[in-house]
């Protein structure tokens, strides 16, 4: 293994990984840490805007980012996972893939589950008035 | 052109997806990174609390009557703290050729300058508690807390160079053996970090 | 201690004399409080918590015995206060959480293939603070100073202005103690599991239960700061009249409800977590087969651990802040019974498609099974914020937690208690006496809890030390009285089906369920080397692989014996190569000594002996620098 991939190309495609695996998890936790505290924040303080923008705006921004980093999560899971397939299917020895596989698989369904979460928020936001208690 | 494109080949590959990593650390380095990242945790939750008290309380913050603190010290303290790690790290980089000297003039000069941070702390805690202690307000609570527990932690970080200096005089590290010593690095960039987001939360935020 | 006869052909006799040698402590005073074995803490864990439980137990049975009937007189209000703080905060910090704790040490080394936990005088230390701080914190009982305002302790009930006196500042001083030895344990776990396995076991072929285990402690490490930042906060206010919790002075109580939720829900899936993970360890040996859909199975123990730190504010839905912010949390709070669903639905299919064995632990998982799904249901219910608002604070709330801790944490506990039980005394239990028990405990459980639903519909609030007999509550409190007692019966079966194993039980064989995982190929107790080779594992399923068994028997290599000191092996931390071989910590009084001066500094810290504190604090720094002094052995060597 390793014949003529470099090293960095392969620091690169070990953090690509981590990426499709833990992405969504951390878009998620962004969008909720963010779209959260702000709303919250900033109606206690009786004001319906950051600096000059609308609330509403500010919350869609922190709902449509960290969507769309999730989004790329899951394409590159899904990437990864029909790589390790077919690098097993073409009768690679075990070694490493059918670890990535695992983690890849993980890193599909995780990654439907945090978009999803973000996608309902970004409802709630559209159906909801930002202050209304 | 070509070129770049081989190389997002090659790292969506399944080779060089399939890398390990991380890889091929020591227990003491996992050790380290999770105490240091549960400590993180900790001063997170501290500075998040500070936020969402300031915000509560109203635009008038720091409350009526107290001025927003002194910059100048605090950017004085940073100075230290963060050219603390420069010999800190060169003495780590030292021990790694065995070079022991290094490494013992690294954790001096280490010490010396967290003296120096830790007096210039105490010089500002004197001149503000003329105008302001723990017991005035919620923001008199909350300034004490977050500087003095990162104190503590620089105080704890002083400590444990301090220990590593009287191991070394027995030329207790080597470069298969300075474990302690790297981790000693690992908690100067948490001490760092903290510092910086203390910065920015009790002498900057309230200038914004 | 041996109680088999079959030697693995694999280690030498002369290997296996010395690895004895190397490992092995004669009994003496010192031994006791000086060992470092990850099978004696474990089980000292184990025996500890135990005594917690039956303490806790016992507050439970006296408000039971008391709410029997309207307007008894057996318990005053403070006395009744006291029990039900106790009652929780036991349960969950210093029972629930050592007890999976002790299983996880004694069973996470075995199960990985690897002779020790990464930090063995850290674990030694864990278990001295944990005993320390329930002490600590149990002691103030007979003093009538027991913590009083609930396991979740708000502010501003426990302002110094309504709660003077000792008590909330032994539950501050006592988690905080505690939280020492919880977050050690955990940073243990995380690193043995990273470094530890044995050659071959890729993250692919992690057993489940450690996979939970290592979950459960990365929300361990992440959600007990906010819990220690609030005990801080409030023991600041109390002793230092800080104003955090003071609106008088900018401060403001509901961030003790956030921080305390922002560590308490995770908590929720801290106590489950081991106890699903349990599940889905014992299942395979009485279905015959593996756990269905393994990568979804890990996808639902690494998804729920990340969700659960999203959802804290439903726990809150009562307190009046804009809806919009409650509804990013009531999506997630809604998402995360997906994975609890797969998880749920991956076990029903492993066992409709294996061939089941009936056996006590068996029974307990099919316990589980109804009254955990239970116990989701009414909190998927929690999710609905209209719903959340009509019956927060009453007993349909107490029903509910009672069904997902006593079925999602108890039961998978007793399942395992009887599944490793022959591996840890060496004994096989006895048959009829855990069947009995098994449903003396089911039925009480039911009995117990499945009233309260009822009567919390019908508007009974929690935290009542009495209730009128007019309101249609006494004859659900009667029957959850009754219920409680034949509880207590089954679980007093199960601790005389424990002595009796030890006593009278036949030796158990080194495997005696055909389990899977490798804790199964070592003698039944295992030998105090753990494996004579370290194995390289080849499959999920390492002791039903014959390849695996090859590697500890005829394909031993001296790179996986290592009995030239008392030694084991690091492997990578992903895909688990070979690495190299460490030297592991040796018996020490030091963890105790330290555990000694903690305990001081907290007693100080509770009766404001400031001196005292400060030279204990200074005797805690002077400790650690001499446990952690660089020795000048040649071989390299493990903090």
């Amino acid at each position: 293994m390793g014949t003529q991939v470099g090293p960095r190309v392969r620091l690169v495609g070990g953090l690509l990984l981590w990426y499709g695996v833990l992405g969504g998890a951390v878009a998620w936790a962004v969008h909720l840490m963010a779209a959260w505290s702000m709303d919250e924040l900033t109606c206690a303080a009786g004001s319906a805007e950051i600096s000059a923008l609308p609330l509403w705006q500010a919350v869609g921004l922190a709902v449509i980012i960290p969507a769309l980093a999730a989004a790329g999560s899951l394409a590159v899971a899904a990437l990864a996972w029909t790589r390790m397939r077919q690098a097993q299917r073409a009768g690679a020895p075990d070694g490493a893939y059918g670890r990535a596989r695992l983690l890849a698989a993980v890193g599909i369904w995780a990654n439907l589950l945090f978009l999803s979460i973000i996608v309902l928020g970004g409802v709630a936001l559209l159906v909801l008035p930002v202050c209304q208690r | 052109m070509t070129d770049r494109g081989g190389i997002v080949a090659a790292a969506t590959g399944a080779e060089a997806l399939s890398t390990e990593e991380p890889v091929g650390r020591s227990t003491g380095w996992w050790g380290m990174v999770l105490f240091v990242a549960t400590e993180s945790t900790f001063f997170a939750c501290l500075l998040g609390s500070y936020y969402y008290l300031r915000f509560q309380v109203g635009p008038q913050w720091p409350p009526d009557g107290i001025g927003n603190p002194e910059l100048t010290r605090p950017l004085v303290m940073t100075g230290l703290l963060l050219f603390s790690s420069v010999p800190l790290f060169w003495g780590v980089r030292g021990i790694r050729y065995g070079r022991r000297w290094r490494l013992r003039a690294g954790l001096v000069a280490t010490m010396v300058l967290v003296v120096t941070f830790l007096t210039v702390q105490g010089t500002e805690y004197v001149d503000d508690l003329k105008i302001l202690t723990p017991t005035t307000d919620v923001y008199g609570s909350l300034y004490y807390l977050i500087t003095g527990f990162h104190s503590l932690h620089v105080l704890g970080g002083l400590a444990f160079v301090a220990w590593l200096f009287a191991a070394s005089l027995v030329n207790s590290f080597d470069p298969q053996h300075y474990d302690r010593v790297r981790n000693a690095g690992i908690f100067w960039v948490f001490l760092d970090v903290v510092w910086v987001a203390v910065l920015f939360t009790i002498y900057l935020s309230p200038r914004l | 201690m041996s109680t088999t006869t079959t030697k693995p052909p694999g280690a030498s006799q002369e290997d296996l004399s010395r690895l004895e040698e190397h490992w092995g402590e004669p009994p003496s005073l010192r031994a006791w409080f000086s060992t470092v074995d990850h099978k004696k803490i474990g089980r000292r864990y184990i025996v500890t918590a135990g005594l917690f439980f039956v303490f806790a137990g016992i507050s439970a049975l006296l408000m039971r015995t008391q709410l029997a009937t309207p307007e008894s007189g057996i318990l005053s209000p403070q006395e009744y206060n006291q029990l039900f703080t106790m009652h929780g905060t036991s349960m969950i910090f210093l029972f629930a959480t050592p007890m999976f704790f002790g299983l996880g040490n004694f069973l996470v080394p075995l199960m990985i293939g690897s002779r020790d936990m990464a930090f063995p005088r850290l674990n030694a230390f864990g278990y001295w603070v944990f005993l320390f701080a329930g002490l600590f914190m149990w002691v103030s009982v007979p003093f009538g100073e027991a913590p009083n305002a609930g396991w979740f302790n708000y502010a501003p009930l426990t302002n110094l202005t309504f709660e003077p006196g000792l008590a909330i500042d032994v539950y501050n001083l006592g988690l905080l103690f505690l939280g020492i030895s919880t977050t050690a344990g955990a940073i243990n776990f995380i690193v043995t599991a990273l470094k530890l396995r044995a050659p071959g076991m890729s993250l692919n072929r992690v057993p489940l239960f450690v996979w939970a285990i290592v979950a459960t402690s990365f929300m361990v490490v992440f959600a007990l700061p906010a819990l220690n930042l609030d005990n801080l906060l409030l023991f600041l206010d109390r002793r230092f009249d800080t104003h955090f919790f003071d609106p008088s002075a900018g401060g403001n109580v509901l961030l003790w409800q956030h921080l305390f939720w922002i560590f308490g829900h995770p908590d929720v899936y801290i106590i489950v977590m081991p106890g699903l993970g349990i599940v889905s360890s014992v299942l395979p040996a009485f279905a015959r087969r593996g756990v269905v859909a393994y990568p979804l199975v890990v996808l639902a123990i690494v998804s729920i651990s990340i969700l659960s730190f999203g959802v804290w504010v439903h726990h809150m839905f009562a307190t009046g802040l804009p809806q919009l912010s409650y509804s990013f949390f009531s999506a997630a709070s809604t998402i995360i019974t997906i994975p609890s669903g797969i998880q749920f639905f991956a076990w029903l299919a492993t066992m409709a498609l294996g061939r089941l064995v009936i056996k006590v632990p068996l029974l307990f998982l099919i316990g589980f099974l109804f009254t955990f799904l239970i116990g989701g249901l009414t909190g998927a219910m929690f999710a609905v914020t209209a719903f959340d608002q009509q019956v927060t604070d009453s007993y349909f709330v107490v029903a509910h937690f009672h069904y997902v801790l006593l079925g999602g944490a108890v039961f998978p506990m007793l399942a395992g208690l009887y599944y490793w039980l022959p591996k840890v005394t060496g004994r096989m239990y006895h048959e009829g006496l855990g069947r009995w028990a098994f449903w003396l405990v089911l039925a009480g459980m039911q009995l117990t809890f499945f009233p309260m639903h009822l009567y919390g519909l019908f508007g009974m609030p929690r935290r009542v030390y009495t209730y009128r007999g007019d309101l249609g509550w006494d004859v659900g409190n009667l029957i959850a009285t009754v219920g409680a007692y034949v509880l207590a019966a089954g679980l007093l079966l199960v601790l005389i089906g424990v002595v009796h194993a030890i006593r009278r039980g036949r030796p158990a064989p080194s495997d005696p369920w055909g389990g899977d995982t490798l804790e199964w190929t070592t003698t039944s107790p295992p030998e105090s080397y753990n494996f004579p080779v370290l194995p390289q594992v080849h499959s999920l399923h390492p002791t039903w692989d014959e390849r695996t068994a090859e590697s500890i028997g005829a394909g031993a290599t001296q790179d996986r014996i290592l009995s030239e000191g008392r030694r084991t092996l690091f492997t990578s931390e992903l895909d688990a190569r070979y690495e190299r071989a460490v030297e592991m910590a040796e018996s020490t009084l030091i963890p105790f000594v330290l555990a000694c001066w903690l305990l001081l500094f907290f007693i100080s810290m509770l009766f404001s002996w400031w001196l005292v504190a400060g030279f204990a604090a200074v005797a805690v720094v002077v400790t650690m620098g001499v446990w952690l002094w660089p020795s000048r052995r040649p071989a390299e060597k493990t903090g």
